[in-house]
């Protein structure tokens, strides 16, 4: 399959493997593949080589993720920025994924023996017409698989992604969906275009580089981060498992970090949603600490309330964009 | 006119500072002090933020994921002032900081650099703010949802006003983690690791920004 390579360990990468996988290991792990051209003048080839090469290594990078039993990843094939690039770069990075993702549609027997779940996370209307017509093919033809999930951020930038988020949000209130002080993170999480995958737990960057560059900037607030020098058409399997060594020692302070800032979030929401019953009742004309009965029966109501607003919210915007696709597929159907 | 004082050991002229920083091919405009350690000392940070402005760095912003500074903001403030004035000496004047966030008018003297105190409120809470300001004015009519873009969305975000995204963060502690540092204004900033903040040395702090003048920036290009 030219989306993973296929094969097994070698023998001795078995054995390491399995010694890491007596820890904690992470269940996403989001790339930021970065190194390809510098590859590229390093072995005096063509740019578009290097990005060919940055292709075969992602390959190989999945089918490792897989064996580790690594069952989701995340990659930043192409940002927003990158449209910056020269004219022919960009049309050779567009033939390249023309290539790639009607190779993937050839593949789909495989595809589906694997359980192998596309999805493209992006400002796809920015992409020429034909290649957001395979990507629409591809991610609904994968739909339903669910033993491994591969996303590919393309046209895309974490900020448009949050942006996007909340013109979402605010397409809801305007459609009737939503209240205003429905709009919370756990929400906002939920509009994202990584809304079906959980935050990741590892994010790699290769090249050196030491920033994030617009790259889910909202779902690694609390990820381990491990920036790696080695460019990424030259990738090994050691230096996933060197990240992997990373985010094991990480693993405990993260998990506490992460579960006070949930704790935090819980409480504010709790708060806000207290002030809001003792306003009420203040409207009603009850005393605001009075009946602790009736406080308690009107906040059930209104988070009940709140719940059912969001989920006819969640079904609205699932169904816009599942129509997105659907309406690029049969255009070129 | 040099005034040399004594800082843990070694005699430093207050012109030095400033020399120091002029010496380096790029200076931060906005540095990050992040500290992921779960004990922040208050000593070490100050003179961290100190340094920072003797440099020449515009805007500094301190930030634990605890909360622990900005729920002692008094604390800091004092501790800031102390090594202002042990580390400049005579030339505090020149050095002024203006807190950003507190109401010390009286210290702002000659303002060179504003530092604000953050928390993990302002970073994913006061997007969730904005967009439930934004919201409020769809649902009185006053906005469309198209109105909101990426820019749209940046002025209406209020934790770090006035400041521009930080260039550099400064990430102290074994965490290797941004623990829910600004993450909206963060998405070209480089990020460089210490081992700890504690006893930090002025030579570590300085190799640091030699590092990040040193680092390329390719913009997506």
């Amino acid at each position: 399959m030219s989306w993973i390579r296929e094969g097994e360990l070698t023998i001795i990468e078995r054995f390491c493997g399995n010694i890491i996988k007596a820890g904690p290991m992470p269940k996403h792990v989001a790339f930021i593949m970065d190194g390809n051209r510098r590859y590229a003048q390093k072995c005096h080839v063509e740019r578009q080589q290097g990005h060919s090469q940055g292709f075969d290594k992602l390959a190989q990078t999945l089918r490792w993720c897989l064996n580790l039993g690594i069952r989701e990843v995340t990659v930043y094939a192409f940002s927003i920025e990158n449209f910056k690039r020269s004219k022919e770069e960009v049309d050779g990075l567009m033939d390249l994924a023309r290539q790639k993702f009607s190779r993937l549609l050839e593949e789909q027997e495989n595809l589906k023996k694997h359980g192998v779940c596309i999805r493209v996370l992006g400002d796809l209307p920015l992409l020429p017409l034909d290649i957001q017509e395979l990507i629409a093919q591809a991610v609904l033809a994968t739909r339903n698989y669910n033993k491994c999930f591969l996303n590919v951020c393309f046209a895309y930038t974490s900020r448009h992604e949050i942006s996007n988020a909340v013109r979402e949000m605010a397409w809801g209130v305007e459609q009737g969906l939503l209240e205003p002080s429905d709009v919370s993170e756990s929400l906002l999480d939920k509009c994202l275009y990584t809304n079906n995958s959980p935050d990741p737990d590892l994010l790699i960057r290769t090249s050196g580089e030491v920033r994030l560059s617009d790259f889910l900037l909202w779902q690694t607030s609390h990820s381990c981060l491990v920036f790696q020098s080695v460019l990424w058409p030259e990738y090994s399997f050691w230096n996933l498992c060197e990240a992997i060594l990373r985010f094991q020692m990480n693993y405990s302070a993260l998990q506490k970090a992460r579960d006070s800032y949930m704790e935090e979030r819980r409480r504010q929401q709790m708060e806000r949603d207290q002030a809001y019953v003792t306003k009420k009742l203040q409207q009603e004309g009850f005393a605001s600490h009075g009946d602790s009965q009736r406080r308690w029966t009107l906040l059930q109501k209104c988070t009940a309330m709140r719940e059912e607003r969001i989920q006819g919210f969640l079904q609205a915007l699932e169904h816009k964009r599942e129509d997105f696709f659907e309406r690029l597929c049969t255009v070129s159907a | 006119n040099d005034d040399c004082l004594l800082t843990r050991g070694k005699k430093y002229s207050s012109a030095r500072w400033r020399l120091d920083g002029r010496a380096l091919q790029k200076l931060p405009v906005h540095m990050g002090l992040v500290v992921t350690e779960e004990e922040p000392s208050y000593a070490d940070m100050a003179s961290l933020v100190v340094w920072c402005m003797a440099v020449g760095i515009s805007y500094v912003s301190v930030y634990d994921h605890n909360g622990i500074f900005k729920r002692n903001n008094s604390r800091l403030m004092d501790e800031i002032l102390k090594q202002q004035q042990e580390l400049l000496g005579l030339d505090c004047s020149k050095y002024t900081v203006e807190f950003a966030n507190q109401d010390k008018a009286d210290q702002v003297l000659n303002c060179q650099s504003a530092l604000k105190v953050l928390s993990p409120e302002d970073g994913k809470a006061d997007i969730v703010k904005a967009a439930q300001n934004f919201c409020q004015l769809v649902a009185q009519q006053r906005r469309t949802y198209t109105d909101l873009d990426v820019n749209v969305l940046d002025n209406l975000l209020s934790s770090t006003n006035g400041f521009p995204d930080p260039d550099l963060v400064l990430k102290f502690g074994p965490v290797d983690s941004t623990l829910g540092f600004l993450p909206w204004h963060i998405r070209l900033t480089e990020i460089i690791s210490l081992p700890s903040h504690l006893n930090i040395s002025y030579e570590d702090f300085f190799s640091a920004l030699r590092h990040y003048a040193a680092c390329e920036q390719r913009w997506g290009k």
